[in-house]
C-alpha cells in the first residue's frame, strides 16, 4: 500500500497555499521564527468573558522569556525538560522555548488536585528517571501539597515559571541546532508505568507536517480548533506543532472543560469560524448526545471542512448518528473524515479524502469470516452477519503500508494481518529504551502491533494485536492497572486482569477489571476494596475504572506458564456478567 | 438533605456508577476519587440542569465544580439560569 496519488483540491481548497509543501524550514524553531508577527496564533478560551489570544510576535516573545529562564536554570542542548502544566499558552511557550535551545521537551498529564503525594511522587519519579530529565517545570497552581514532597533525583530540579516573564536582553539564537537531532519527546499512552518516550527529530516532524499539509490542502484561510490535551499525539502535533509550522491559528479550550460541556466545541467552531478539527471517534456520539437540540440549533457549522476521526476504532454508526444530529447545522458534504495516527508515526500515517475518494471508504464484511478466517470478505449491507468497516483512509506522502502475517509475510489485499509502516516521519526511537526500540522498529518499519487489512489502496483498522485499552482516545496498558490492584493486600499479587469492554452509549471503551482475593473471607469487605482501588488507580494513573470485580483465590484462568490467560479470563467474566456483553454491540475487535 | 440533592445521588448510582452497593453523600468525591470517569460529568450535569429547572453557560462550569453532589448543585444555583 503505497501513497496515494495527489488529488486535485476541491472547491473548498482551491485556495492559494501560503507556504509550498514540503517546507523548507530546517528546525521547528526556524518555522516559528518566520510566522507573519501580526497574525493570531493561539486563541484560549475558557468562557465568553475570558479569552486570551496571542499573535505569533507575541508568542515568540513569551517563547524568548521562557528560553531565557529555563537557561537560567542550566538547562543546556541535549537536556531532557518535563512540563507539567495546564493546557495553555504558557505551557505551549515554555516547550517552544526548550526546543529553541535545543533541549528536549515532554508533556505529561496535570495532576488531579487531590492526587496522593506518595504516589503522584512514584509516577513522576519513575518517568523522569527514564527521561533522565534535567528540570521538571510547573505552574504557580501546582498543588502545593505534591510540590513538597517532589524530590525528584540529584541531577533533576523541580522549578515553577510564570506567564509573564521577559526576554532576555541578548536574544537567544537557534541558529545551532542540527535537524536530525532530537526535537521533543512525545508519549504512547497516557500512563505512567509502561509509558514509552517517542523520541522525534526536527526534521522528521517537519516532513510530518508537510505530508500532513498535503493530504489535507491546508491553506491560509485554515483555522483549528482544538480541545484536545497537548500531552497526547493528536493535540501536540495536529493543534499545536502543525499550526505553529503552518502560521496557522489555533482556538483551543481544556478538554477537562470541554468534557463537561461538549457543545462548546460546536460554540466555538462557529464563532471563530473553524476549518479543521481532530477528534476521537467517541466525541461524535457524544457530541450527538450530550448536547441538547435547542442548543445544537443555535451552530453555524458552514466553515468546518474536516473533522477527523483518529485515535480509536472508526465507526460508521458514530459517524451517521453525528451527521443526523448535526444535518440542520449547515455541514459540509464530506466533513467528516478519519485517519489512522500514532505516536510513532509523529501523527497521521494515513488520511482519508485525498486519494479521489471525497469520504472514508465504507464496507460491509461478513463478521464471522473476518473473525475466524481474518479475510474481509464483501457482503450485502443487509447480509446476514454483516457489518460496516469504515476506512482510515490512504498513506500520506513518505509513507507505505504493509500487512503483514505472524509469519512475516505480506498479505494480499483483504486478509487481516499486523499493520507494519514505512515512513520518512517517524520515531527515532524510545527514548532510553534500545530494548522496546528494537521490537517496534525493524529494518526501518514500524511494526505497529495493530490489525488490519488494506482494500482498494485505503486502510481499514480493525483492533488491537496488544492489549491495549482506548478510552476517549487514550492508550491505556492494562498492565499499569493490574500493577495498582496487586498491590493491594487483600488481592493475591499477579492475580488481576484489566480489560477493555465497548460502551455503546458513550462510543468508547470503559475499563473493567477482576482481581483474586487472597482469602474468601476479603469479598466481605468487597465494596470497600473496590472503592480503594478505585481510588488508587485514579490517584496514580488519572483514569476511573468502571467497575472491579472480586473473585475468591483460583478463579482467574491461568495459562500454561501460569500466568492469567487474558481472553479466557475475559470470557468467564462475560458469562457470570451477562449485563457487561450488552454494551459490546458493535465491537469487532478480532 | 434537599430533595434535589437526594435525587441527585440516586441518579448518579442507578445510572451512572452502576455497581449495587455503594453507597454516596452529599460530599462524596466522584471524579477525584475514581468513583466515576470523567466522561461521565456531562450526564451529570444535564441531570443537574433538569432537576434545578436551570441551563449552565457555555465555559460557567469546570470538573472542580462538579466533584461532589453538594458543589454541583451550588454551581447550578449560582451561575445558573433559569430555563425558559
Amino acid at each position: 500500500m503505497n501513497e496515494a496519488k495527489k488529488n486535485p483540491p476541491s472547491a473548498s481548497t482551491a485556495l492559494r497555499p501560503h507556504l509550498t509543501y514540503p517546507l523548507s524550514f530546517r528546525t521547528i524553531p526556524e518555522a516559528l521564527e518566520a510566522a507573519p508577527a501580526s497574525e493570531p496564533f493561539v486563541t484560549m478560551w475558557k468562557c465568553e468573558e475570558e479569552v486570551q489570544t496571542v499573535t505569533f510576535g507575541e508568542f515568540r516573545a513569551l517563547v524568548s522569556g521562557q528560553a531565557g529562564f529555563l537557561r537560567r536554570h542550566g538547562v543546556i542542548p541535549g537536556d531532557t525538560v518535563i512540563l507539567v502544566m495546564p493546557q495553555g499558552i504558557t505551557l505551549m511557550a515554555v516547550f517552544a522555548a526548550a526546543m529553541h535551545l535545543g533541549a528536549i521537551p515532554t508533556i505529561l498529564a496535570y495532576p488531579n488536585c487531590k492526587v496522593d503525594p506518595s504516589k503522584y511522587r512514584y509516577g513522576l519519579s519513575g518517568v523522569s528517571a527514564n527521561l533522565k530529565a534535567r528540570l521538571i517545570v510547573v505552574d504557580d497552581a501546582f498543588p502545593e501539597q505534591l510540590r513538597a514532597h517532589l524530590s525528584v533525583g540529584d541531577r533533576c530540579n523541580l522549578t515553577e515559571t510564570r506567564a509573564d516573564l521577559q526576554p532576555p536582553q541578548t536574544p537567544i539564537t537557534s541558529a545551532h541546532l542540527n535537524p536530525d537531532r532530537i526535537a521533543f519527546i512525545q508519549h504512547s499512552s497516557g500512563t505512567t508505568g509502561l509509558q514509552k518516550g517517542v523520541a522525534l527529530s526536527h526534521a522528521a516532524v517537519l516532513r510530518q507536517i508537510s505530508h500532513l499539509a498535503t493530504a489535507l490542502h491546508v491553506t491560509s484561510e485554515d483555522r483549528i480548533y482544538s480541545w484536545l490535551p497537548l500531552y497526547h499525539d493528536m493535540g501536540l502535533i495536529a493543534c499545536f506543532i502543525l499550526p505553529l509550522i503552518c502560521h496557522l491559528p489555533v482556538v483551543m479550550q481544556s478538554p477537562t472543560d470541554w468534557v463537561v460541556q461538549p457543545g462548546t466545541m460546536m460554540h466555538m467552531i462557529s464563532k471563530y469560524r473553524c476549518t479543521l478539527a481532530w477528534i476521537p471517534n467517541f466525541t461524535l456520539q457524544f457530541l450527538a448526545r450530550r448536547v441538547r437540540p435547542e442548543d445544537r440549533s443555535q451552530y453555524d457549522l458552514s466553515s468546518l471542512r474536516m473533522l477527523i476521526n483518529c485515535s480509536e476504532p472508526v465507526r460508521a454508526a458514530s459517524m451517521d448518528e453525528f451527521l443526523i444530529a448535526y444535518r440542520p447545522c449547515h455541514l459540509h458534504p464530506h466533513v467528516l473524515q478519519s485517519s489512522y495516527a500514532m505516536a510513532e508515526t509523529i501523527f497521521a500515517a494515513t488520511q482519508s479524502g485525498w486519494n479521489g475518494h471525497p469520504d472514508p471508504g465504507r464496507l460491509w464484511v461478513d463478521a464471522g469470516v473476518l473473525r475466524k478466517k481474518h479475510l474481509a470478505r464483501p457482503v450485502a449491507p443487509d447480509a446476514p452477519g454483516a457489518i460496516c468497516l469504515v476506512s482510515s483512509g490512504a498513506c500520506l506522502p513518505g509513507t507505505q503500508i504493509h500487512i503483514v502475517s505472524e509469519t512475516g509475510d505480506h498479505l494480499p489485499s483483504g486478509n487481516v494481518g499486523e499493520i507494519v509502516i514505512h515512513s520518512n516521519a517517524m520515531l527515532d526511537g524510545y527514548y532510553n529504551r534500545p530494548d522496546l526500540t528494537a521490537n517496534a522498529l525493524r529494518e526501518g518499519s514500524y511494526w505497529s502491533g495493530d490489525l488490519g487489512f488494506e482494500l482498494d489502496g485505503e486502510l481499514y483498522v480493525i483492533g488491537r494485536k496488544k492489549d491495549l485499552i482506548i478510552v476517549g482516545g487514550e492508550n491505556i496498558y492494562p498492565q499499569d492497572i493490574e500493577e495498582i490492584i496487586s498491590r493491594h493486600p487483600s488481592i493475591h499479587d499477579g492475580r488481576t486482569i484489566a480489560i477493555g469492554v465497548y460502551n455503546s452509549n458513550l462510543g468508547t471503551q470503559e475499563i473493567i477489571a477482576v482481581a483474586e482475593v487472597n482469602d474468601d473471607k476479603d469479598l466481605k469487605c468487597a465494596i470497600q476494596i473496590e472503592r480503594d482501588l478505585k481510588m488508587s488507580i485514579k490517584v496514580e494513573l488519572a483514569i476511573a475504572v468502571r467497575a472491579i470485580y472480586l473473585k475468591p483465590p483460583k478463579w482467574i484462568v491461568k495459562s500454561t506458564a501460569g500466568k492469567p490467560a487474558r481472553s479466557t479470563t475475559h470470557e468467564k467474566l462475560l458469562s457470570e456478567h451477562p449485563e457487561l456483553s450488552v454494551d459490546t454491540q458493535g465491537e469487532f475487535d478480532s | 438533605m434537599t430533595p434535589e440533592a437526594r435525587q441527585m445521588i440516586e441518579y448518579i448510582v442507578k445510572e451512572v456508577i452502576r455497581r449495587p452497593g455503594t453507597q454516596i453523600d452529599e460530599n462524596t468525591p466522584l471524579v477525584s476519587s475514581g468513583l466515576i470517569d470523567s466522561m461521565s460529568q456531562v450526564d451529570i450535569l444535564l441531570k443537574l440542569e433538569d432537576l434545578t429547572h436551570t441551563r449552565i453557560p457555555a465555559g460557567k462550569v469546570q470538573a472542580k465544580d462538579m466533584d461532589t453532589v453538594e458543589l454541583m448543585l451550588a454551581i447550578a444555583h449560582r451561575v445558573g439560569k433559569p430555563r425558559l
